[in-house]
């Protein structure tokens, strides 16, 4: 039997940068993937969906540039080539990630990885089962990285219509007239902003009352009123009650909750993600609603058995995967204990305008806190916003009145996912809105927003 | 170039000293060996006088602020040179060693074994002081990587990333008073985190109630000024001496039942006390004096003040005449205006017109006391408990209960001769306590 230091099960954005650290502590390190180096971030998910969106973004641009005085004539798109362009960066990336675990010498065995009862107080085994295989392993230690999948919700006659989720929508041949996306969450409204752009007839059904509920009201109110001025149909408030193949074959019915009904050509399912748990089905890990129960330490309830991104259920975003990655392979190797700061890991909606988030939100802050002051800069009064003409969007800083602690940011506008950084590095390194408001940000950019927020903050603005 | 007027060290012992009074203002002119200002170290008092001739350019600290050793209080210089608007960072290295000259002298004289600069020195290249002093780092606070400990730039420079706290954890700290020096950091290369500083304050808060604060007022407020003006003018001097009670319980006990059936009252020791303080002081009517800057003044009068403790605060009701008086007359008096004082019913007037304390403290398991005589009368007695100790009568070791009496007395204006005088004269009517009904 093979035996190896640390086995990570699973080769997304969490276990492949786990087996690159790993290795790089000197261990024997082996990577089980049953799909795609790189998991659902590289092949289904992140990258994908932001070649797509970087479609989008040109053609907002080239509407925009026609009230400049730059005309191009008729658009013509080509969705083959869309979609060849994002197989070619997806290519190009996971082939990255191949060379990289030669680089660092991880053993890649393809197969589903399972973990088996623990027959020895040293070590874990693991079967690794493929299609024409089944081999045994041994490890000191185990880092389960298993990601999620798209979940399904009980909707009558889901069965028997063409469904698509995240999952298979990027492998569409070609574009839908229409488009019902049942979800309104992050990955809904980025579908809706890539299929409006492509003029599509997009239709957002949402359960809840407003879109996107994790990130900031306002910020979420500035992405539904952009969607529905492009002429998203946003319906909120409302589930699917049933869905059905319309007489022609080719359409879906989809019957809403308040007995309205839509017709479609493309249902796409964005409700939510369900951890993948099936490696430790042979074993008595313990669940902790569903997802694999972890301590500070990112260990289960097996000693030896770490689990880290989606499985765990703590946050759903690939860099926090990554994050954990590193932490449960430095704990794995015996190195001084390591935490995560969940407070500080950003959050990034890829709309257009984006959204971009750490810490929390300024109602989150309110209830948690008893002062809590709030200075909201709009892009409008930027600069670098208007020469470039993107105005839409705002910086928001929520941070606790008597010492300036900074308890959250939300930014709304363009490139807001690169900026986000820099409030994550004040937050991370505890630097106050005094701090912040003495940092000297170069002019003309965009990130000049935040200097002139936290100067408001303190009542010392210099435009506002 | 303006020079520097520093906090000097005048021992080795010393920290910081406080400014009692400045000599000169801002814009004066100053001559070499003209005294700036005077200031207080935990033992003496100094004037200190200018190194250089010139102008007071700057004064940093005022009257009263403390100011640690080779701080920088002000400069001297040139009409209209510029100066910094608060004191630059202290050099504490630079005057600690031989080869830097003191910026000024002091007035003490040379004898004075206290006042010599301190000579303890640091080993240290002129790279690492510039760096101390642009790093505000004391150079005690690093250890050399040179020969003989001597302290490089390197070591200054990476003795840096010791005692570094965020700016959150800074303010934070600065807030509840916490020096981040002796907080133990957990982020990178031992920062002091927000969370130090909450597990810290956590700590603390578990461990005992939260500080109340609050100003002072009213009674509390007059105690404290009465208290501190008595004890910094008054040279008190205390006396202690032992009184077998064994006589002073039976006459309570003899009494008690004709002074309940008078008055309604019981005796206490209390009364008894106070009869006997008036004999003795009727027989020694030097201690029975009130001074008032100038003039003594001999009462022929008795009025003995009892301390009365209502919650924090402190009364002192004065019975009149005391001299005068008998046993059921001072319960029938006393029991009504100890009660009366503690249940808030008392005015200023019942207060007034003390020539005499006593402050009896038996309830507590107090052996003695030095009490603090309440201005302007000329002394207090102290009562402590009262316990079983033995004794040796008439050759033969005996169980015995003996309190101490503690007498503090005005120097100024009572002599410790008749003082002990008076002592003697109270411990014998105690003693012999049937005297005091004659």
């Amino acid at each position: 039997m093979k035996t190896f230091d640390i086995a990570i099960i699973g080769g997304g954005p969490g276990g492949y940068e786990a087996a690159i650290r790993a290795s790089s502590f000197g261990k024997k390190v082996a990577l089980i993937e049953s799909g795609h180096m790189g998991g659902t971030c590289l092949n289904t998910g992140c990258i994908p969906s932001k070649t797509l969106l970087r479609h989008s973004e040109i053609l907002e641009d080239m509407k925009q540039a026609k009230d400049w005085g730059i005309e191009t004539g008729d658009l013509k798109l080509d969705w083959s080539k869309m979609a060849s362009r994002q197989n070619k960066v997806v290519r190009t990336l996971r082939s990255g990630v191949e060379g990289l675990m030669k680089k660092h010498k991880v053993t890649v065995l393809r197969g589903k990885g399972y973990l088996e009862p623990q027959n020895a107080p040293e070590g874990h085994t693991i079967n690794v089962i493929s299609d024409k295989e089944e081999e045994k392993i041994e490890a000191a230690k185990v880092i389960i990285a298993t990601g999620s999948k798209p979940s399904l919700p009980p909707i009558e006659g889901l069965d028997d219509v063409d469904v698509h989720t995240s999952d298979s929508i990027f492998s569409i041949e070609e574009l839908p007239s229409s488009i019902v996306i049942v979800g309104g969450g992050i990955i809904g409204v980025e579908f809706a902003t890539i299929f409006s752009s492509l003029g599509v007839h997009v239709t957002i059904v949402e359960l809840g009352e407003r879109l996107i509920p994790t990130e900031d009201e306002e910020a979420a109110s500035v992405i539904r009123d952009k969607l529905k001025k492009s002429g998203v149909d946003v319906r909120v408030n409302l589930s699917v009650a049933s869905v059905a193949k319309e007489a022609s074959g080719k359409s879906t019915r989809v019957l809403l909750s308040d007995e309205s009904s839509l017709e479609t050509d493309m249902l796409l399912v964005a409700t939510g993600r369900h951890p993948n748990t099936e490696v430790i089905q042979n074993t008595s890990i313990d669940l902790q609603k569903g997802y694999i129960k972890t301590n500070g330490k990112l260990e289960t309830s097996l000693p030896g058995v770490y689990a880290i991104g989606d499985v765990n259920g703590k946050i759903q975003l690939a860099h926090t995967a990554s994050a954990e990655g590193l932490v449960a392979v430095n704990n794995a190797s015996g190195k001084p204990v390591q935490t995560i700061d969940y407070h500080t890991v950003p959050k990034c909606v890829y709309t257009l305008p984006e959204i971009a988030s750490v810490g929390l939100t300024e109602e989150e802050a309110r209830s948690s806190y008893k002062d809590v002051k709030v200075s909201k800069i709009p892009y409008s009064s930027n600069g670098k916003a208007l020469s470039s003409g993107n105005t839409e969007g705002f910086v928001k800083i929520v941070a606790e009145e008597q010492f300036g602690e900074i308890l959250g940011v939300t930014m709304v506008g363009s490139h807001v996912t690169e900026m986000i950084s820099e409030s994550v590095a004040f937050m991370n390194l505890e630097g106050t809105v005094e701090e912040l408001a003495q940092t000297v940000h170069p002019h003309p950019t965009l990130s000049e927003a935040m200097f002139e927020a936290a100067n408001n903050w303190l009542n010392m603005g210099i435009h506002h | 170039m303006a020079n520097e007027i520093f906090m000097p060290k005048l021992s080795s012992t010393m920290e910081e000293g406080v400014i009692l009074d400045w000599f000169k203002e801002e814009g004066d002119e100053i001559e070499t060996g003209e005294p700036i200002f005077e200031i207080m170290t935990d033992k003496i008092n100094i004037e200190v006088e200018s190194y250089h001739d010139g102008i007071l350019l700057k004064k940093y600290f005022h009257k009263d602020d403390t100011v640690p050793v080779n701080h920088v209080i002000g400069f001297i210089g040139e009409q209209g040179e510029e100066v910094p608007d608060t004191p630059p960072a202290s050099d504490e290295e630079s005057s600690a060693d031989e080869s830097s000259s003191p910026e000024q002298e002091t007035a003490a004289p040379a004898q004075e074994p206290e006042t010599e600069v301190s000579t303890e020195k640091v080993r240290a290249t002129p790279a690492a002081r510039a760096a101390a002093r642009e790093k505000n780092v004391s150079l005690h606070n690093v250890s050399g990587s040179g020969p003989k400990g001597r302290i490089h730039k390197a070591d200054v420079l990476s003795s840096g990333s010791q005692g570094k706290s965020t700016p959150l954890a800074e303010k934070m700290a600065s807030h509840h008073g916490i020096d981040t020096k002796n907080v133990e950091g957990t982020g990178a290369g031992g920062k002091v985190m927000k969370n130090d500083i909450n597990a810290l304050l956590a700590e603390s808060s578990e461990n005992r109630p939260e500080n109340v604060t609050e100003s002072l007022r009213g009674v509390r407020k007059v105690t404290a000024e009465r208290m501190a003006d008595s004890s910094s003018t008054i040279p008190h001097v205390t006396m202690d001496f032992e009184v077998d009670m064994e006589q002073v319980i039976r006459l309570r006990e003899a009494l008690k039942s004709s002074v309940e059936k008078a008055t309604g009252q019981k005796l206490s020791y209390n009364e008894i006390f106070v009869l006997a303080v008036s004999k003795a002081l009727q027989r020694h009517p030097d201690i029975n004096i009130t001074y008032d800057k100038e003039t003594i003044t001999y009462h022929n009068e008795v009025n003995v003040g009892v301390a009365v403790a209502v919650e924090e605060n402190l009364y002192v009701p004065v019975l009149k005449n005391t001299e005068r008086k008998s046993l059921s007359m001072l319960a029938d008096e006393l029991k009504p205006l100890i009660f009366n004082t503690r249940e808030g019913r008392i005015d200023s007037a019942s207060m007034q017109g003390g020539t005499f304390t006593i402050s009896n403290l038996g309830m507590f398991a107090i052996d003695s006391f030095t009490p603090i005589i309440n201005k302007p009368q000329g002394a207090i007695l102290g009562i402590s408990r009262m316990k079983e100790v033995p004794v040796v009568k008439e050759g033969e070791v005996k169980v015995s209960s003996v309190t101490t009496f503690s007498l503090s007395f005005d120097h100024r204006v009572i002599n410790g001769a008749p003082a002990a005088a008076f002592c003697t004269t109270l411990k014998n009517l105690l003693e012999e306590p049937y005297e005091l009904l004659v």
